[in-house]
C-alpha cells in the first residue's frame, strides 16, 4: 500500500474498531475490504487491525483469519477456525486410530456456524477437517476476560462429515503469523494502557503539583514506552526474516513488556485504576490473556533458551 | 555502491586480509597497544577504499549512504577487529566537522581521522558538568590572536593520544546557559593543554582530565558561529546514537556468542539466557531501524534517548550473564582471556552512566515522548 492508501485504510479501519466489536467488527471488516489486504499486504492488513483492535479492546474473528490465510484457505472461512487451547500452538486436532480428538478454543461466531474447521496433522501434511458444530461441545470461557467471548471447544471420537481438505500451508508459518498478530494486540493494548496512565500524570494533583513531575512516576512511565518500542522493533525485525524463530521473540518480548506496562500504570492509576469504573482493568485483562494465546512469554523463552544452549547457536540477527 | 555489493567485497577483503588486521595482543591488551590496533586498521581499510565509503568526497570519502560504514564498523567488530568504542569515535566526531568546521578545515582535518593517522577527542564534560551540559563553565574570550580558553573537561576519552579535540566553551554569560555555548576546534599540542589520564576501575586510563590555560584557539576553528556550540553538541548525539551503537550491538552479540562456548556444562539456565537473548535482538532490531532512519535523511531527535536505554540494559544484562556463569574467571582468573572479561563486565557498568546517565534518558524520554511536563 502507498502512502495515501494506507492512511484511508488506517482511517477506516480506526473507525471500525472504536465504533464495533465481535460480529459487528467481523462484518465490518468485510464490508471495508480487510480481507483483501489480508491477502495483498498481509504485514500491513494484520498490524494495524490488530494494534487498532487491542487499542480500542475490541474483539473479532482476526486470529482465526489470519490462520486461515496462512493456511491457504479463505480467509473468511477462519471465524470457523477453532485455534490451539490458551498456552500451546500444538493443532487442536489429533488423529488416533481414525477418531478425531479436538481441543482449543473458539471466537463466539462459531456457535453459528453450521461447521468447525479443525486443523490436524497427518503424517506431513496438515489438513483441515470439517465437522458439524453441534458434535463439538462448546463451554463459554469466562476467566480473567470474559469480554473475549471465547468457546473452549473440545470433542472426543469427533465423527467429521469426512470432509477433509490438505492445506497448502504449513501449521508453524501459521502458528508463527498468529504469534506476529498477537504480539500486535498486545502492543496496542500496551499503548493504549500507557496513554491512559499518561493523561492522569498529566491531570491528577497531588501535593500542589501534577504527579506526572515526580521522576518515581515518570521513570515508570518512560520504562513502559521503552518496553513497547522494543515489542515494536523486534515485530519490525520479525516481519523483515518471516522466520518462526523470530515471530515467537516477537511475542515473547511483546507478552513480558505488556506485564511490564500493566504493572506501572496500574501503579500510577492507584485506586481508580483498580476499580472497574476505570477502563484500564480490560486492558490488563486482555493482555494477561493474549500473553497465554500460542504460547506464554515465559514458555516461548524458555525454549529458545534450551535451544540455543543445545546448539550453541544464537539465532541470525537482522541483517542491516 | 549500493550495501549488497559493498558487502560482499567487505567480506571477501576481510576474510583474505584478516591476518593482518587482527590484533597481535592477547586478551585486553594495553591501552597504547588498542590505539596503535585500531588506527592501523583504519588505515588499512582506509587504504582499501573500504573506509572511505558513506563520507562525502570534500573530506576524502567515496560517498554513498552512511549504511555502508554502518556496515564497515559492524564486519570489523563481528570479526573481533577492532574495540568498538575506540573505532567508532569517528562515527561521532567526523559528521560534526562535516556539519559545522569551514568546509576547508573539513577537507584538510577529517581524511587523517578516517586514516588513523590523527586521534581525536571530544572535551564536553566538565567537573562542574555532568548531566547538565548547559551549565559548563570552561571559558573563551576574544582576544586580538583567537580565542583564549580557560577551564577544565573531564571524561575525555583517549585525549591522551588525541592530536585534536573539539571542545565546547562557555562564550556568554555565566548565566546564558545553552545560548552561550561556542564549539572549537582546538590542538591538542597548543601550549598550556595539560592532560592526566584518569586510571578507570575496569583498568584502563581511557578518560581523562584536560586543563586550559590561557590556551589560544585561532578565530577560523571555530565550529559554526559564535554561540552555536549547543546545536554542535545536540547535532553529534544523533551519530553517538545511530552507527556507534549498531557497532557495540555487533560486540554484544560476539560477546554473548563466545560466552556460549566459554559456559561450563550446565551453567546457563535456559529462560533467562533466552531472556537476554531477546533483550539484545531487540536492541538490535530498534538500532537498525535508526541506522536506516539517519542514512535517509530522517532526523533523529529524543527518540534516541530510547536506544540508549536498550544499549545500558542489553550491555548489563548480558554482562551479569557473564559475571554469574564465568564467576571463577571474572573473579579470580589472571589469564588474558578471564582479564578481558573481567574488564569488560566492569566496563559495563558505565553502560548506564556515560552519554547521558539511565536517569537523564528516563526523564528526557517523559518529558519528550510522553509529554509529562519538566517535572519541575
Amino acid at each position: 500500500m502507498d502512502g495515501e492508501e494506507y492512511r484511508q485504510f488506517e482511517r477506516t479501519l480506526t473507525n471500525a474498531t472504536a465504533q464495533h466489536t465481535g460480529a459487528a467488527l467481523d462484518m465490518a471488516l468485510d464490508d471495508l475490504g480487510w480481507h483483501d489486504a489480508l491477502a495483498a499486504d498481509p504485514r500491513t492488513a494484520i498490524s494495524l487491525l490488530c494494534e487498532l483492535q487491542g487499542a480500542a479492546n475490541a474483539t473479532s474473528c482476526a486470529l482465526g483469519y489470519v490462520f486461515a490465510h496462512a493456511l491457504g484457505m479463505a480467509t473468511n472461512r477462519g471465524n470457523g477456525i477453532v485455534l490451539p487451547p490458551i498456552g500451546r500452538w500444538d493443532p487442536p486436532g489429533t488423529v488416533d486410530g481414525g477418531d478425531l480428538a479436538v481441543q482449543g478454543i473458539a471466537n463466539a461466531s462459531l456457535a453459528h456456524e453450521g461447521s468447525a474447521l479443525i486443523v490436524t496433522t497427518v503424517g506431513a501434511r496438515t489438513v483441515a477437517v470439517s465437522v458439524p458444530t453441534e458434535s463439538l461441545a462448546l463451554q463459554l470461557v469466562d476467566g480473567m476476560d470474559p469480554d473475549l467471548m471465547w468457546y473452549d471447544a473440545r470433542g472426543t471420537s469427533v465423527l467429521a462429515d469426512r470432509n477433509v481438505e490438505t492445506l497448502a500451508g504449513d501449521w508453524a508459518s501459521a502458528v508463527a503469523l498468529g504469534r506476529l498478530a498477537v504480539a500486535h494486540e498486545l502492543v496496542g493494548t500496551s499503548r493504549a494502557m500507557l496513554e491512559l496512565a499518561c493523561a492522569h500524570a498529566r491531570s491528577r494533583i497531588q501535593f500542589g503539583r501534577t504527579i506526572g513531575s515526580f521522576q518515581a512516576v515518570r521513570h515508570r512511565l518512560a520504562e513502559t514506552l521503552v518496553g513497547i518500542e522494543m515489542a515494536d522493533a523486534m515485530l519490525e525485525a520479525a516481519w523483515l526474516d518471516r522466520l518462526p524463530k523470530t515471530a515467537a521473540m516477537a511475542k515473547s518480548v511483546a507478552g513480558r513488556q505488556a506485564r511490564t506496562t500493566a504493572r506501572h500504570c496500574q501503579q500510577v492509576l492507584a485506586g481508580i485504576g483498580f476499580t472497574t469504573e476505570h477502563p484500564l482493568h480490560r486492558y490488563i485483562r486482555r493482555s494477561f490473556v493474549l500473553d497465554a494465546l500460542l504460547g506464554s512469554t515465559i514458555s516461548l523463552t524458555r525454549a529458545l533458551g534450551t535451544e540455543v544452549i543445545m546448539t550453541s547457536e544464537l539465532p541470525a540477527l537482522p541483517l542491516l | 555502491m549500493d550495501l549488497e555489493s559493498f558487502r560482499a567485497a567487505l567480506d571477501t577483503w576481510l576474510n583474505d586480509h584478516e591476518g593482518s588486521l587482527a590484533a597481535s595482543y592477547e586478551g585486553t591488551g594495553t591501552l597504547d597497544e588498542q590505539i596503535d590496533h585500531v588506527c592501523t586498521v583504519k588505515r588499512l581499510t582506509f587504504d582499501a577504499g573500504f573506509m572511505r565509503f558513506g563520507w562525502p568526497e570534500h573530506v576524502g570519502g567515496f560517498g554513498g549512504s552512511p549504511l555502508l560504514r554502518a556496515y564497515l564498523g559492524e564486519a570489523l567488530t563481528a570479526r573481533d577487529l577492532v574495540e568498538p568504542g575506540l573505532y567508532s569515535m569517528t562515527e561521532v566526531l567526523a559528521p560534526t566537522m562535516i556539519d559545522y568546521a569551514a568546509p576547508e578545515l573539513a577537507a584538510a582535518m577529517v581524511p587523517a581521522l578516517l586514516r588513523g593517522d590523527e586521534t581525536w577527542c571530544q572535551g564536553f564534560s566538565e567537573p562542574g558538568t555532568g548531566s547538565n551540559l548547559a551549565s559548563l563553565s570552561c571559558r573563551a574570550v576574544r582576544t586580538d590572536h583567537g580565542w583564549r580558553v580557560t577551564g577544565q573537561k573531564v571524561w575525555t576519552s583517549l585525549a591522551q593520544y588525541a592530536q585534536r579535540c573539539v571542545l565546547l566553551t562557555r562564550t556568554g554569560t555565566p548565566e546564558s546557559a545553552h545560548r552561550g555555548i561556542t564549539a572549537l576546534f582546538a590542538d591538542m599540542e597548543s601550549p598550556g593543554i595539560t592532560v592526566r589520564p584518569i586510571r578507570a576501575m575496569h583498568g584502563s586510563d581511557e578518560f581523562c582530565e584536560v586543563f586550559f590555560d590561557d590556551v589560544i584557539v585561532p578565530f577560523d576553528r571555530t565550529l559554526g558561529k559564535e554561540g552555536d556550540g549547543w546545536a554542535v553538541a545536540m547535532d553529534l548525539l544523533p551519530y553517538e546514537r545511530s552507527t556507534s551503537l549498531w557497532h557495540r550491538a555487533a560486540f554484544l552479540h560476539r560477546r554473548l556468542q563466545e560466552l556460549l562456548s566459554a559456559a561450563p556444562p550446565g551453567a546457563l539456565d535456559p529462560a533467562r539466557l533466552g531472556e537476554i537473548i531477546q533483550l539484545l535482538y531487540a536492541f538490535r532490531s530498534r538500532s537498525r531501524r535508526t541506522v536506516h532512519r539517519m542514512a535517509s535523511g530522517g532526523i533523529l531527535g529524543p527518540e534516541t534517548s530510547i536506544d540508549k536505554i536498550l544499549l545500558a540494559t542489553s550491555e548489563q544484562a548480558i554482562f551479569d550473564l557473564v559475571a554469574d556463569v564465568l564467576t571463577a574467571d571474572v573473579s579470580c582468573g589472571d589469564d588474558p582471556e578471564s582479564q578481558r572479561w573481567r574488564s569488560e563486565y566492569l566496563y559495563s557498568r558505565a553502560a548506564s552512566i556515560y552519554g547521558g546517565s539511565a536517569e537523564i534518558q528516563r526523564n528526557i524520554v517523559a518529558r519528550r515522548l510522553l509529554d509529562l511536563g519538566n517535572g519541575q
